[in-house]
């Protein structure tokens, strides 16, 4: 595991588009993780913003977030039909490879297992031609689906080969107080997984866990979660999951200071992580020497 | 033993019955239209208004589209199939996440609907093949050519190959499955002189699709998403390359392709386009 596995949200720095793409590229990162409102908040438009991320050098991780998407019905699942497939075309035309959907949080949104099914096949057979898989994400202040393993039963009871599972260690450490566990997943199930600790123990209610989400995140290692992170991405490397990790960190603080510092935290963070996580292998390759 | 296909069973829900007519389109219509009739096929209408030519043999209808904007190189550019009700058809793959097709992007007038397929590809749904016939109302017949010309040695339509990227075999599955009831056949069960990638059959079980993700090592091979190229089924395949021969066409006679009992490729025509031959009974 080394730097070429992580990349960093847009979303964690300030300034134009193209500042915060040579802040990362700078830090020695070889991925983005790109917003929607990086292309259509571009003043030259989203052409330009893809340009720019083409010309960086940057590999794209994935494009985020289509919010809300499941459950619901009539017109208002039209719209968001609608609404997804602006999305696939702007994530298809920048060549990312991953569609970041979050658990809807609508008071207007079923909760029933076979309309949350129904609407997630419907979403990756919409991806489907674009070559895009649809990475699902328990939101941890969804409306019905805010715990990974409900995620997870949902994703399998789809069973689609383009649906997989963003694990956020933010929302699975938030809504829960016994460490996460991710052994259960098929490894080639996890499509997206998202790093970022947060400066308290508890979100005890869902505005707690949006108001942190939202403003109060870290880079792993920065935060007081560092244990359960660790275990998180020991889990993940033992299970074999080869995939991205990319850090996103919602900071307001980290959005008043110049990107190729905050840039810098990120790589720190990488430092750390594959510390840990070589760490962890030493042993292993100890008892398979001897 | 006689079956009515048009029932559709479980896994016929569209009550799918075979291909209605493949689409290609190029700018060199006249060129390709001479690679046809070697092929065996025969022009038998034009499009009242548009560049459009339906060419046919025994029960295959192949309409050539000159009218949309396309590169020298023909291209395989849609696949309209037969269903019981086209409207239902239609509705039920985009309630399923289909994405409809472009207005007006059909080579007819008539309104064929249709959703994007692979790559720049479409499928069209078309239930009107029984009593009447599609092409009456867009087509005028070409005078003095039979509407109904015989095919070459029993020529029909066995299949389409689908290039894929590589990973993509599940995704395209999925695809063809839940949209329209296609089949994984077992792996390893092939026919005619290519056996790769993977084989589906049609719940009418009178075609198939094979999907072929990039050979190991091709890397360096510009490998793009797409139809790439029909087969056509022949009870008698040296029969088939005898009378195809005949009428001037070239097949690759070396390797592991070579005509066999089994099936024949032919060269490549117009920079992309060969034709599989298959043994088959319709």
């Amino acid at each position: 595991m080394n730097i070429d596995h992580f990349g960093m949200d847009t979303i964690t720095l300030a300034g134009p588009l193209e500042a915060r793409l040579r802040a990362i590229r700078g830090a020695g990162f070889t991925q983005v993780m790109l917003n929607a409102g990086d292309l259509v908040g571009h003043p030259d438009g989203a052409q330009a913003a893809m340009d720019a991320v083409n010309a960086s050098g940057l590999r794209c991780t994935g494009f985020q977030v289509l919010r809300d998407f499941e459950g619901l019905s009539g017109h208002l699942h039209a719209y968001k039909v609608d609404v997804a497939k602006a999305m696939l075309e702007m994530c298809g035309g920048l060549g990312a490879p991953v569609l970041l959907a979050c658990s809807s949080t609508s008071a207007h949104a079923a909760g029933e297992r076979e309309a949350l099914v129904r609407d997630l096949r419907k979403l990756a057979m919409l991806a489907l031609p674009f070559g895009i898989r649809v990475a699902y994400e328990a939101l941890s202040w969804g409306r019905h689906v805010n715990l990974l393993p409900q995620a997870w039963d949902i994703v399998q009871e789809a069973d689609r080969s383009n649906l997989g599972l963003c694990i956020d260690s933010y929302h699975a450490i938030a809504n829960r107080a016994e460490p996460v566990t991710v052994e259960d997943i098929q490894p080639d199930k996890v499509f997206l997984v998202q790093l970022s600790d947060f400066l308290w123990h508890e979100t005890r209610t869902p505005e707690d866990r949006i108001e942190t989400a939202r403003h109060y995140r870290v880079f792993p290692g920065e935060g007081v979660h560092s244990e359960q992170i660790a275990g998180l991405v020991r889990q993940l490397d033992g299970m074999g999951y080869r995939g991205d990790y990319s850090f996103e960190v919602f900071n307001d603080d980290y959005k008043q200071l110049p990107p190729p510092l905050v840039a810098e935290r990120a790589r720190r963070s990488v430092k750390w992580i594959t510390g840990l996580v070589s760490r962890r292998s030493l042993p292993a390759l100890r008892n398979r020497a001897s | 033993m006689a079956v009515n296909r048009s029932v559709p069973g479980p896994s016929n829900l569209l009550g799918m019955d075979g291909i209605e007519f493949i689409e290609y389109e190029t700018s060199k219509p006249r060129e390709f239209g001479r690679l046809l009739q070697k092929m065996g096929f025969a022009a038998v209408a034009r499009h009242r208004s548009r560049k459009v030519t339906l060419y046919r043999q025994g029960t295959l209808n192949l309409v050539v589209n000159a009218h949309a904007p396309g590169g020298d190189t023909p291209k395989l550019s849609a696949i309209a199939l037969r269903v019981r009700d086209a409207a239902f058809a239609h509705k039920r793959c985009l309630d399923l996440g289909a994405w409809d097709m472009p207005t007006r992007a059909s080579a007819m007038e008539l309104n064929i609907p249709g959703i994007h397929g692979v790559g720049e590809s479409l499928i069209y749904f078309v239930d009107r093949h029984r009593d009447f016939s599609i092409y009456d109302v867009d087509f005028v017949p070409i005078a003095r050519a039979s509407p109904k010309p015989p095919a070459v040695a029993g020529l029909h339509w066995f299949g389409v190959v689908q290039a894929i990227l590589d990973g993509r075999t599940g995704d395209w599955l999925d695809f063809y499955r839940h949209l329209f009831g296609f089949a994984a056949l077992p792996r390893g069960q092939y026919f005619g002189v290519l056996p790769k990638g993977t084989l589906l059959e049609s719940p009418c079980r009178k075609f198939y699709l094979q999907l072929i993700e990039p050979p190991p090592g091709a890397e360096d091979i510009h490998w793009e998403e797409g139809l790439v190229r029909v087969g056509l089924g022949a009870p008698d395949i040296a029969a088939a390359t005898r009378a195809l021969k005949g009428r001037g066409i070239a097949f690759i006679d070396r390797g592991a392709v070579q005509p066999s009992d089994k099936g024949a490729l032919t060269q490549v025509y117009m920079g992309a386009v060969t034709f599989e031959l298959v043994v088959s009974r319709p």
